[in-house]
């Protein structure tokens, strides 16, 4: 398993943001579904380890990132895409690619093609000489994945990754998380319910802090059945009906 | 091989993925300067170089800046014999400090702290850097200007203390001008004080008494910053 969490919290002064997850995840595309607040970002910046946990246990590729030294292993095998990017726009796309390829401590020698094939990737190969500032909000999404992917990661984290991004790029998108999922674990935190259908064979639900709900997209549609759940599309009516029925 | 050239279908066994993967990582390819080239010998991570030589406070604009601010003062220095240079160093190097690392000045600082290299590391190579050339720029300023030479060196243990005061302010407030702010502030209050003591705001610079004192103040506001940049845990 790429990620075991064991009864995980994180507190932020009195506000319970992530209570007592316990999760585990192997290769595949993992999607965290919840509403805002939910704690999907607390979550994630603990397995960016940007954060530490209050309390629980977290291993990520099988090692303990509460040292420096597994810390940094794991980091070199990771790629992050917060959900405020923030960039340099005196950067151009490759430059940008490149500076957090070298942070993730790549070989030099192996930096340039790990940086072009990135760029092509995310479909910005005709924009890799622009600089960050004269982008779109939805080719600097695309950049933000393209430093992730770089480094052909095994453990991929991803905070609202559609966000910006135009239908046609979010189906390029999905494509790419699929083919990124067979050999790592992708986990993608979204409030697009149809992302996760389209690209995820797992999904967690997440509710003030807790996982609600865990298992495939169909066995989360499939919550619906019976209920007047709302929503627009199977899905959605799941999703709501597993809130509904925890609220209640 | 005839084909080649005409736009007609490649050979089946040409891969023009991989063919053009090696195309545009020459074409991409960012060449390093001697700079970084070198700093990346120095510190054995070309990683760690790239983020050297993006520090605000090494950028061609800011070194510019304070050559003029130093020049200046060295050229006051000379025609009015007060020694400026001395007086003006230690809060140069403390604005170069406050604008060499943190949130407040990296665009990306969250995803820098998901990095292999880690950001504890960048603070340290990028400070000791933009105080050895201040340091050195001051120095070559105060030489210029004809300073005596126990003010010439004079200024370099306060120059610590105000660059440690600053680089923690803007680590703990997440803001490199309130870093600026406490280090010029901090400079102010020190060299007045001087002048309140004993009629010369010089003694601040020559008094071997206050050597501790200024030890003293780099020492924790430099534990100040360790504690501000561990990975964040507990309830906070």
């Amino acid at each position: 398993m790429n990620v075991e969490i064991v009864d995980l919290t994180r507190r932020f002064g009195r506000t319970e943001a992530v209570a007592g997850v316990s999760l585990q995840a192997g290769p595949g595309v993992f999607g965290l579904l919840g509403p805002n607040g939910a704690g999907k970002t607390s979550l994630l910046r603990m397995l960016a380890t940007v954060i530490q946990p209050s309390s629980g246990t977290l291993r990520l590729l099988g090692r303990d990132p509460g040292s420096y030294g597994p810390r940094r292993e794991i980091r070199r095998r990771l790629g992050y895409l917060p959900q405020n990017l923030g960039y340099y726009p005196g950067f151009t796309v490759a430059e940008f690619v490149e500076y957090f390829a070298l942070l993730k401590d790549m070989p030099p020698s192996r930096v340039p093609a790990a940086v072009a094939t990135a760029v092509e990737r995310t479909g910005l190969g005709d924009k890799a000489r622009a600089k960050l500032r004269t982008l779109s909000g939805g080719m600097l999404r695309r950049a933000g994945i393209a430093q992730a992917i770089v480094n052909e990661p095994d453990l991929l984290l991803l905070d609202e990754p559609t966000a910006g991004l135009d239908p046609e790029q979010r189906v390029a998108f999905r494509a790419l998380l699929r083919d990124l999922g067979e050999r790592a674990t992708v986990i993608v935190s979204t409030h697009l319910v149809e992302d996760v259908g389209a690209a995820c064979t797992q999904v967690a639900l997440m509710d003030a802090g807790k996982v609600v709900f865990y298992g495939t997209p169909a066995e989360l549609t499939a919550r619906a059945d019976g209920t007047d759940a709302a929503g627009d599309a199977p899905l959605e009516r799941g999703y709501s009906a597993v809130l509904a029925a925890v609220r209640s | 091989m005839s084909d080649i050239g005409t736009g007609a279908t490649p050979p089946p066994d040409v891969d023009l993925d991989r063919v053009w993967i090696g195309v545009a990582a020459q074409v991409w390819r960012r060449q390093p300067g001697p700079a970084e080239r070198t700093a990346g010998r120095l510190l054995r991570s070309p990683g760690l170089a790239r983020a050297l030589l993006t520090t605000p406070s090494l950028l061609l604009p800011w070194l510019i800046a304070s050559v003029a601010v130093l020049a200046v003062g060295a050229v006051a220095t000379r025609g009015t014999g007060e020694p400026l240079v001395a007086l003006l160093a230690p809060g140069v190097a403390g604005a170069g400090i406050a604008y060499a690392y943190g949130p407040g000045i990296d665009p990306a600082w969250e995803l820098s702290r998901s990095m292999a290299v880690s950001d504890r590391m960048v603070l340290l190579v990028r400070a000791f850097a933009v105080f050895a050339v201040n340091a050195v720029l001051g120095l070559a300023a105060s030489f210029a200007s004809g300073t005596a030479a126990a003010l010439t060196f004079g200024w370099l243990i306060p120059m610590t203390a105000v660059c440690a005061l600053a680089l923690a302010a803007a680590t703990v407030v997440r803001s490199p001008n309130a870093g600026v702010a406490a280090g010029l502030a901090g400079w102010t209050i020190t060299l007045l004080s001087g002048q309140a003591a004993t009629g010369q705001y010089t003694v601040v610079l020559s008094a071997s008494a206050l050597v501790p004192v200024y030890l003293a103040v780099a020492a924790v506001c430099a534990a100040v910053v360790a504690y501000a940049t561990r990975l964040p845990k507990g309830t906070t």
